[in-house]
C-alpha cells in the first residue's frame, strides 16, 4: 500500500511542440484503485512508465512513500520496481518455453540470488488463486485468456505495493476480460495494494474508487 | 537466471543448433590444418631420425633423402664399392648399411641391405635375420608372414613389371616397428640384389635355360659379407651410416662430401624443406582464417539481428524487476555459450578429422603421423574464446543499453 505524489512533472519529447504529459500535482491516497482514461496518445502509457520507473525523469518530482524515481539513478529504479510494483500489460509479456510457474517465479529469480524459501508455494498458491490448475503447462499452449491470468499472478506474487496494469483486458473476449478485471480488484483489495488501471473498458471503469482522464498529456477532474 | 537462457535455446534449438555447426566446422578447418601440418613434419622428422648421415653418389640432397629414408623410388647413381668398404672399416663407423633399391613386390618395396640394418632399426619382433641370398625380413607393417615365400618385381610399386621369376625370396623374420617407410619395406641381402640385377642383364634365353638351376642354389648361398669390403661389386645407390659419436658425424659428412660422393644429415635436409612447406602452411592457414572470419560476421550478424527482435522481450525482463546487470548477463551467456560449445565442438571435429587424415597418409605412406596437442593449442582455444568473449559482449550492451520503456515501445 503506497500512495503516490506526483509534482511538477513535464515530460518532452524531442520534436513535439507539446510535454507528453504535463501534471503540475497529483496525490494518490494508499490503497485506493484508480482508472486511467483518455483517448489513444493522451499519455497513459508515458504516465505509467513514468510510475514505475521505467523512464527517466528530468523535470519534476514522483514519489511513492516519499521516495522520489525522478532522483533515482536506473539501477535503482530497476531495484524499487522489482521491489514494489506489480505489473499486468495488454500483451502479457509472458515467455515462451517456460511454464506457467517458471513465468510467475521469473522476476524473483532474476532479481535475486536465491528464492525466498517459500516463494514457490506463494506462486503455486497464487496460480491457484487465479483459476491455473496446471501449474507446469508451457505457457504458449494457453489461452490468451489463461495467459493473462497468469500474468497477474506474476504482478501479485512478490506482494507489490503497487499493481499497475496498462489495458489489461483489452486483448481478452469480453468473459475472459471480465474474470480478470474481477481478479485485479479482488487481489488488490486483498492485499490492500494501490491499483492504477490504464484502460478504455467502461465496465471495468465504473468498479474502481477514482478516474484520472487524460487528454493531451493533462489530468482532467 | 540459467533456467531462462535453457528455456530460450531449446525454444530456438534449430537456430541454435544451425549456429553451432557453423562455428564448429569453421574452427575444425583452421584447427585441422594446423594439427595436420604439424603431425606431417613430426610424422616425417621422426621418420628421418634413425638415420643419422645418408652418403650416395653427387646429385640431389633432397632426392637422395627421399630414396633412402621415404623409399620414394628414383634411379639414382651409384657409389662405387670403395666408398662402402673404406665405410665399413671406418673406425669413426658403428654401422654402414648399403641401400639397394629397385624391386617390388605388389606395394612393397624390396631393400637389398645387410643384416647390420636389422640391428640399426631395433631389432626383431620375430624370425631371425638373413642368413641366405634368398632369405627375407619383413618390416612391421608388411601384410606377409614369416615363412611366406614371394617373387620380386623388377619397376615401381603398382606398375605392371617384369617378375624376376628366377628368384624367389623367403621370409624368416620380422622387423620391430619404427615409424618410418621402412616398416613397409621387405629387407633381403644386398649380395642377392646384384646378382638378380646381373642375371637380368644375362641373355633372356641363357636365362630361361638357366632358370631351374638358379633358383635351388642361389636361395641356399649363405650371405658372403667379404664382397662388400672389396670391389668386385656393382655398388650401391646410398649408405645409411650410424657413427659412433656427434663429432664422428661432422667429421664424415665432411670427408664424404666431395667430387665422388655426397654426405647429408637427413634431418638437416627435412629442416630446408619444411622451410619451402612453411610458405604453404601460411597460404593454407590465411584461407582457412578467412574462412573463419566470414563465418564469425555472419555468426556475429545472426546474433546481433537476434537480440534486436529480442528487444521487447529484454525490455520485459527489465520491466518486471530484472536487473540490468542481470539482462546482460543473459544475453552475454546465451551467445558465450553458444559460441564456446561451437568453438569447442570444432576442436574435438578438427582433431578427429586430423586422425584419420593422419591414419590414411600414414598408411599410404608408410610414415606414421602422430596428432598432438601442445601447450599451443591450448593458448590458442584460449585465445578464441576470450575474443567469443569480448566479441559476444556487444550485442549484450545493445540490450544493456535502452530503457524498458524504449525496449518494450519498439
Amino acid at each position: 500500500m503506497l500512495s503516490l505524489a506526483v509534482h511538477k512533472l513535464e515530460i518532452r519529447y524531442p520534436g513535439l511542440p507539446a510535454p507528453a504529459l504535463d501534471i503540475p500535482a497529483l496525490f494518490i491516497e494508499p490503497g485506493t484503485h484508480i482508472a486511467l482514461t483518455g483517448p489513444s496518445g493522451a499519455g497513459k502509457t508515458t504516465f505509467i512508465n513514468i510510475a514505475v520507473g521505467m523512464e527517466r525523469v528530468r523535470s519534476g518530482k514522483v514519489e511513492w512513500d516519499g521516495e522520489n524515481l525522478a532522483a533515482m539513478s536506473e539501477g535503482r529504479r530497476d531495484r524499487w520496481r522489482a521491489r514494489n510494483a506489480g505489473l499486468v500489460m495488454q500483451d502479457f509479456h509472458l515467455f515462451p518455453g517456460l511454464s506457467a510457474l517458471g513465468n510467475v517465479l521469473l522476476p524473483q529469480r532474476l532479481s535475486r540470488f536465491r528464492l525466498p524459501g517459500d516463494m514457490r508455494s506463494r506462486a503455486l498458491d497464487m496460480l491457484a488463486r487465479v483459476g491455473i490448475d496446471r501449474a507446469d503447462q508451457p505457457v504458449e499452449t494457453m489461452s490468451r485468456g489463461q495467459m493473462q491470468r497468469v500474468a497477474v499472478a506474476r504482478a501479485l506474487v512478490g506482494r507489490p505495493g503497487v499493481i499497475i496494469a496498462d489495458e489489461p483486458t483489452a486483448s481478452l473476449d469480453a468473459g475472459s476480460g471480465e474474470a480478470v478485471a474481477s481478479l485485479l480488484l479482488d487481489l488488490a483489495r486483498e492485499t490492500k495494494a494501490t491499483l492504477i488501471v490504464a484502460t478504455h473498458d467502461a465496465r471495468l471503469t465504473g468498479r474502481l474508487d477514482r478516474i484520472l482522464q487524460l487528454e493531451n498529456g493533462w489530468v482532467r477532474g | 537466471m540459467f533456467h531462462f537462457i535453457l528455456a530460450d535455446l531449446v525454444r530456438n534449438r534449430i537456430g541454435v543448433v544451425v549456429l553451432i555447426i557453423l562455428v564448429a566446422l569453421a574452427t575444425a578447418l583452421g584447427v585441422t590444418v594446423t594439427l595436420q601440418e604439424r603431425a606431417l613434419r613430426l610424422g616425417s622428422a621422426r621418420a628421418a631420425a634413425p638415420f643419422d648421415l645418408v652418403i650416395g653418389a653427387p646429385g640431389s640432397e633432397t632426392q637422395l633423402v627421399l630414396s633412402s629414408v621415404f623409399l620414394q623410388p628414383a634411379p639414382l647413381p651409384l657409389v662405387s664399392p670403395e666408398v662402402l668398404a673404406g665405410l665399413r672399416a671406418d673406425p669413426r663407423v658403428e654401422a654402414a648399411v648399403p641401400v639397394g633399391f629397385g624391386d617390388f613386390v605388389e606395394s612393397n618395396p624390396i631393400i637389398g641391405t645387410t643384416a647390420d640394418a636389422v640391428a640399426m632399426f631395433g631389432g626383431l619382433t620375430e624370425g631371425t635375420a638373413f642368413d641366405h641370398l634368398g632369405d627375407a625380413v619383413a618390416g612391421a607393417e608388411v601384410k606377409r608372414a614369416v615363412g611366406s615365400t614371394f617373387r620380386p618385381f623388377h619397376g615401381n610399386a603398382g606398375d605392371v613389371g617384369e617378375v624376376h621369376a628366377e628368384v624367389q625370396y623367403r621370409i624368416v623374420g620380422r622387423l620391430a616397428r619404427t615409424g618410418t617407410p621402412w616398416d613397409r619395406a621387405i629387407l633381403v641381402p644386398i649380395q642377392a640384389v646384384w646378382d638378380t640385377h646381373a642375371a637380368h642383364h644375362h641373355d633372356a634365353d641363357e636365362a630361361a635355360a638357366h632358370q631351374h638351376g638358379h633358383e635351388d642354389d642361389f636361395a641356399a648361398q649363405p650371405v658372403d659379407n667379404a664382397v662388400l669390403d672389396g670391389d668386385a661389386n656393382p655398388g650401391v645407390p646410398a649408405i645409411v651410416i650410424k657413427p659412433k659419436s656427434i663429432s664422428d658425424a661432422y667429421n664424415l659428412r665432411q670427408q664424404y662430401r666431395g667430387d665422388t660422393t655426397l654426405a647429408v644429415f637427413p634431418g638437416e635436409v627435412l629442416t630446408r624443406l619444411y622451410g619451402t612447406l612453411g610458405d604453404a602452411r601460411r597460404v593454407l592457414s590465411l584461407v582457412a582464417t578467412g574462412a573463419q572470419a566470414l563465418v564469425a560476421a555472419a555468426i556475429l550478424m545472426v546474433i546481433a539481428t537476434h537480440v534486436l527482435q529480442r528487444r521487447r522481450q529484454i525490455g520485459a525482463l527489465r520491466a518486471f524487476g530484472a536487473p540490468r546487470a542481470v539482462v546482460l548477463s543473459i544475453v552475454w551467456l546465451e551467445t558465450f555459450a553458444l559460441l564456446a560449445v561451437g568453438l569447442l565442438t570444432g576442436f574435438a571435429i578438427g582433431y578427429g578429422a586430423t586422425h584419420a587424415l593422419s591414419q590414411r597418409l600414414g598408411e599410404a605412406s608408410g610414415v606414421a603421423m602422430p596428432v598432438e596437442l601442445n601447450v599451443s593449442d591450448a593458448w590458442m582455444l584460449t585465445a578464441f574464446l576470450i575474443a567469443a568473449a569480448l566479441v559476444t559482449f556487444l550485442p549484450a550492451l545493445i540490450a544493456y543499453r535502452q530503457t524498458p520503456a524504449q525496449a518494450l515501445r519498439s
